[in-house]
């Protein structure tokens, strides 16, 4: 990702992470599901920003964090589930642009 | 072009013709690249690589299943959000001065989503492909035109987060 201007992000104090993984319901039988979020070098971080507060309802501090991860780590996990419903949310990044895809969680 | 302030409801912006021939020409393109991504051509379809990525990093099989269902629709979603740009634009672009264009929340979003997939293209034949590359600049048109659409996608999010 980049910054659009110089100096318009300030380190902050982060929050623990995956405190706020949007965690959908389910049988303890299905197998969970994930739906991840990858660096590329185009997107504006305020866009990628703004994106993970509109579709997955995150407030400002965690969106940040998250788009701090995708930056720094090149990937970051959004949410957790069954398999439908993680395709819908990469369904959705992509049509924001956004490099999403599904994995399996390991346990 | 003057960035989009909130009016109305939803936002305006102002633009000069020739700035909304540029977007309808880009639009247009995308649009073209999408149909032929959807037609199947082979050149169309990698440079669609960066605005339709793989949904299976680790699964081939689940890869191909899911473009199979997938695609289809998003090429066309993606391609009714570049029409909400070209469209809003066309009675700028016959005008013969600077001109508002007022878009609705939705339609902004359809901005927002069309300038990103216009720049993903771009950085592609720009050779961006690591976080700070800052591209072939050849033509250096295209540097410009990659620069101007970070500037109106920067603006757009200020905009929808109410004027931050």
């Amino acid at each position: 990702m980049v910054m659009r201007d110089n100096g318009a992000m300030t380190a902050a104090p982060l929050p623990a992470l995956d405190d706020q993984v949007v965690v959908t319901p389910q049988h303890a039988a299905e197998v969970p599901w994930r739906t991840v979020v990858w660096n590329d070098p185009v997107n504006l971080m305020s866009y990628v920003s703004w994106v993970f507060r509109r579709h997955f309802g995150l407030d400002e501090a965690t969106a940040e964090q998250r788009m701090l991860q995708v930056h720094n780590d090149g990937r970051a996990i959004l949410a957790e589930g069954n398999r439908e419903q993680m395709e819908r949310h990469v369904e959705a990044m992509h049509e924001y642009g956004l490099w999403a895809s599904v994995e399996r969680v390991e346990r | 072009m003057r960035g989009f302030q909130p009016h109305d409801g939803g936002y305006q912006a102002v633009l000069e013709p020739y700035e909304a021939k540029i977007l309808i020409s880009l639009g247009e393109q995308l649009q073209q690249l999408l149909a032929d991504g959807l037609g199947g051509n082979p050149a169309a379809d990698e440079a669609l690589h960066r605005v339709i990525p793989n949904a299976y990093r680790d699964d081939e099989e689940a890869a191909r299943e899911w473009r199979e269902l997938s695609r289809r629709g998003l090429i066309e979603r993606k391609s009714a959000f570049a029409a909400t740009m070209t469209t809003g634009l066309r009675a700028i672009a016959d005008g013969d001065g600077p001109a508002p264009l007022s878009v609705t929340e939705g339609e902004a979003i359809d901005w927002m989503r069309t300038i990103g997939d216009l720049r993903l293209i771009l950085a592609d034949r720009l050779g961006i492909l690591v976080d700070g590359d800052e591209g072939a600049d050849d033509p250096p048109e295209a540097g410009d035109l990659y620069r101007w659409l970070a500037w109106i996608q920067d603006d757009l999010v200020r905009a929808l987060d109410g004027g931050r």
